[in-house]
């Protein structure tokens, strides 16, 4: 550990410079145009005839590319190894990498016949969601999602399990070896195949024919009740949980977003009152004004400058008549609520003072009870 | 700071709030520093005002006057008021052929006959290619007559488009309607322009120019405000989609690429009778099959197409369908769905707003009747005590009451709070009413319950039960009265003076009171959850009083 330190310690300059490489525009450009090149000669490298006429341009943004990542990669771990895994983004890079060294380890490996040599190939599409993490807006939409993640899964899930007992079911009732339709219901993974082709009822007709022509006597029920329960009511509900969830994250982003503004508003007046009383209070301490001791007094001079036929007209709600209207109503309310509730702690104390009358006869009967056990 | 207020007195949001008012209307800061001379002493209406302009300009020239400008929604203002405002228009011997243009387009009778000839147009056109196939001899005139009003047609509507320009030109082309207008009538007039310079070749190109015609009905949409409205509506959900659906393109891009790669053995193989071979042949098949995969349209029987072939992996090309299915066709069909609805419900509700501000108005209308009306008859009815509602004398109604006063406060707070229209005034406010929000909630609760059992008796705005209905009343219609059109509001300066004097020594003198009461609780509260046999001189004190 202390060698690492002293290691981190001499080359913070460096690890500083570094980092500032990383942040810098000219960086993102690179990989955005790195990143986005790539993705349009994937594309162009499935067709044969292309690939052949434009080989050597093709194998060379490969290589670019592929040296941009690892150089990348190297260079963020240099300068946090330790936080770089925090980020999910980050870790979509490692694994970006690691899929695009795929081909590469198997030809050298497991030589140019391997099977799924060509799944390799194919995943190199995954590369263009690097460019996800350079777009703000994509990038809230990600976190949006995510967040309706759990409930998707769950879904997901109940339908798994629905079609398990349904599957079963079908298995055991349709998909015996002879007489039975064995294609469609012969083992758990054909039926469940079956069993989603039903539940988004893609050519359900045809699998209901194939049964029908086996003249099964339940058939038509469990494809019936499988689609309703399935299709029209599982497949919905996904649309019904994602309505509720986009609801509440646009009410929960508006509800941050003004109090926010709430806030920055308030502390702006809090700053302007507080001004405002320090340049008061600094006028009463005056030389001048050094004998007013209080506000009223201050102003005394300046109120005998008013004169009553010099009219002030004023656009506030606060000096209008209708809000003195209501503010006296609420007054009286008040007046009157707080008379109820001084009548009401008389009542009570009232009461308690006839309780406390009522005591002391009490207390020598229970002291006498006492005393004869 | 210590000498700001009177001494010994707590600081008061309230009172500070209305002494920083009284500051700023009569400037006093400014005046106490000797600088009368810079002290507005007249409002921007008494200058308006021509009887009192006069005297002012004849008092002193270098008068200032404050300048409190509420802005007015005076509705449109159409580019032609605009014009006609300008100098170079005024000045101008001849009015100039914009002002005419704009005039002969806002001329409701053009409007409707251009919306006449689209019609037109359309009934023209649908006739004419029922007719075109027929050889019938005698039909020959109606045809001719037919081709006549297509072109009169569309010369009218290049004259429209000319008279908008000559009305304003650079406008033009800021509206997006107008633009969409413009490409439509150009679209219709390239084939008759192109058949006119003689050109002769590959006709199935021109026929389909020829039936851009009927794109003129489209411009129908740019008349009528509903369809407006409902494409608007369109624009902003679709806009707010961006980038759902460029993370769909992406997706669609993955998963088409992948596919090229993955099911190149099904592409290569020497297999007969395999339906689907050419799906995955080509980037570009690739692309419209990921399409008909996401529109779920016989995957399963692609599939099992596939697993004919025995040298493509049936586990890879299974997972590769399922995932896509899920992926795409469930769950980000079902996201646009889910973003569809909810934009359409926030756009409905901005146009409910509208209305419900109209609302607001006409009830706080009312409202204002019914305060002066209850002014009328207050007073004696207002002491009178209702014993007999408030029975359950327990902690219950205490609480009930001490709440109700406590959130009769902070409604007075708030009705002052909103009543600030400068920045200065309200700042410290905000903090009273959120501690006193929750209990206010709670009351509110309370208060609704407690005034469904009690509004048996009254159902009219009365005073002994009203006090409940009073808040929820005052806070609905607080907001309406506040936007109204008031009239002037003119105050003698001294009593203005006082008034604001007179405020912040109420809220000081309330402060006091609720002290008091808080601290005569205080002292029952502990006796009535002790036991009965501790007995303190205290409550005997209150008897007597």
């Amino acid at each position: 550990m202390d060698v690492k330190r002293s290691i981190r310690r001499k080359d913070d300059e460096f690890r500083a410079f570094v980092k500032r490489v990383i942040m810098s525009c000219f960086f993102k450009i690179i990989m955005i145009s790195a990143v986005g090149s790539n993705a349009f000669f994937t594309a162009l490298w499935t067709s044969y005839d292309i690939r052949y006429r434009l080989f050597r341009l093709l194998e060379f943004s490969e290589i670019f590319f592929v040296s941009i990542c690892t150089s990348e990669l190297a260079l963020k771990i240099y300068v946090d190894p330790t936080d770089y895994w925090k980020d999910g983004y980050n870790m979509l890079d490692v694994v970006i990498i690691i899929i695009t060294f795929l081909p590469y380890a198997f030809r050298r490996f497991l030589g140019k016949q391997f099977t799924y040599l060509h799944v390799a190939d194919g995943m190199q599409s995954l590369r263009i969601l690097k460019l996800i993490r350079y777009s703000q807006g994509m990038r809230m939409m990600i976190t949006a999602m995510r967040q309706t993640v759990y409930t998707v899964a769950s879904v997901l899930l109940l339908l798994f399990l629905l079609m398990y007992i349904f599957g079963i079911l079908g298995f055991c009732l349709f998909g015996s070896q002879d007489g039975g339709d064995y294609d469609n219901w012969g083992n758990l993974a054909v039926a469940f195949f079956t069993l989603f082709s039903l539940a988004t009822v893609d050519g359900w007709t045809d699998l209901q024919k194939q049964l029908d022509n086996r003249d099964f006597a339940l058939s038509r029920a469990f494809t019936i009740i499988f689609i309703l329960l399935a299709s029209f009511i599982f497949l919905n509900m996904f649309v019904g949980v994602m309505i509720r969830h986009t609801e509440d994250s646009i009410k929960k982003f508006e509800r941050e977003l003004m109090l926010e503004r709430k806030m920055t508003l308030m502390e702006e007046k809090q700053v302007i009152l507080q001004r405002e009383q320090e340049e008061v209070s600094r006028l009463m301490h005056m030389q001048k004004n050094a004998d007013c001791k209080s506000f009223s007094e201050l102003v005394e001079n300046f109120k005998k400058t008013l004169r009553h036929t010099d009219p002030m007209v004023l656009d506030d709600f606060g000096t209008s008549l209708p809000f003195i209207d209501i503010y006296f109503s609420t007054l009286d309310y008040q007046d009157m609520t707080i008379h109820k509730l001084q009548e009401l702690y008389y009542e009570i104390v009232h009461v308690l003072g006839l309780m406390l009358e009522d005591l002391p006869q009490k207390k020598p009967q229970s002291l006498e009870k006492v005393d004869e056990k | 700071m210590a000498t700001y207020h009177q001494e010994g007195q707590t600081q008061l949001p309230r009172a500070d709030a209305v002494r920083s008012r009284l500051i700023d209307t009569f400037s006093l800061i400014e005046h106490l520093q000797g600088l009368s001379q810079a002290v507005p002493r007249h409002t921007i209406r008494e200058l308006l005002d021509p009887s009192r302009q006069k005297k002012l300009m004849w008092e002193d020239q270098q008068q200032l006057v404050r300048f409190s400008i509420k802005p007015q929604h005076t509705g449109q203002i159409s580019q032609a008021q605009r014009l006609l405002s300008k100098l170079h228009v005024r000045c101008s011997q001849r009015p100039p052929l914009s002002l005419w243009a704009r005039w002969v387009l806002e001329c409701p009778l053009f409007t409707n006959f251009i919306i006449f000839l689209i019609f037109l147009n359309t009934i023209v056109l649908m006739v004419e290619i029922e007719l075109l196939e027929s050889t019938n001899t005698k039909l020959w005139p109606l045809k001719l007559t037919l081709e006549v009003a297509a072109w009169f047609i569309l010369f009218i509507f290049i004259l429209e488009i000319i008279l908008m320009w000559l009305s304003s030109f650079s406008l033009f082309w800021k509206s997006a309607w107008n633009v969409f207008d413009f490409v439509v009538t150009m679209l219709s007039l390239l084939p008759e322009v192109v058949l006119l310079a003689g050109v002769t070749g590959q006709p199935v190109w021109l026929q389909f120019l020829r039936i851009c015609r009927v794109l003129r009905s489209l411009k129908l949409f740019a008349r009528f405000r509903q369809i407006r409205v409902i494409i608007l509506a369109l624009v902003r959900a679709l806009k707010s989609m961006t980038f759902l659906l460029m993370l769909l393109l992406i997706f669609f891009y993955i998963f088409a690429v992948a596919g090229v790669y993955f099911f190149a053995e099904y592409t290569r193989s020497p297999h007969q009778d395999l339906e689907y071979h050419m799906f995955f042949s080509d980037l570009l098949n690739s692309l419209v099959t990921v399409f008909i995969l996401f529109t779920l349209d016989h995957w399963y029987a692609l599939l099992q197409d596939i697993w004919k072939v025995p040298e493509a992996s049936r586990i890879f090309s299974s997972i590769y369908v399922i995932l896509w299915l899920l992926l795409g066709s469930i769950i980000f069909r079902n996201i646009i769905v889910a973003m569809m609805v909810t934009n359409f419900q926030n756009i409905r509700k901005e146009l409910n707003e509208e209305m419900a501000h109209r609302e607001v108005q006409v009830k706080a209308d009312m409202f204002k009747r019914q305060i002066i009306q209850r002014r009328k008859n207050v007073s004696p009815e207002t002491l009178r005590s209702t014993h007999g509602k408030t029975d359950d004398s327990s902690r219950g109604a205490i609480q009930q009451k001490e709440n109700l006063d406590l959130s009769e406060v902070s409604k007075v707070e708030s009705i002052y709070e909103a009543t600030e229209e400068d920045i200065i005034t309200s700042a410290s406010k905000p903090e009273m009413t959120l501690s006193k929000k929750k209990e206010y909630q709670s009351s509110s609760s309370v208060s609704s319950t407690s005034s469904s059992d009690a509004s048996s008796s009254e159902s009219r705005f009365s005073e002994s039960v009203g006090h409940l209905d009073w808040e929820t009343l005052v806070h609905e219609n607080l907001l309406g009265l506040m936007e109204m059109d008031q009239d002037d509001r003119v105050w003698p300066r001294d009593s203005l003076l006082r008034y604001f004097e007179l405020l912040e020594k109420l809220q000081y003198n309330l402060e006091e009171r609720k002290k008091l009461q808080e601290f005569a609780e205080c002292q029952i509260t502990p006796q009535v959850s002790s036991s009965p046999s501790s007995c303190l001189p205290i409550p005997f004190c209150i008897t007597g009083s």
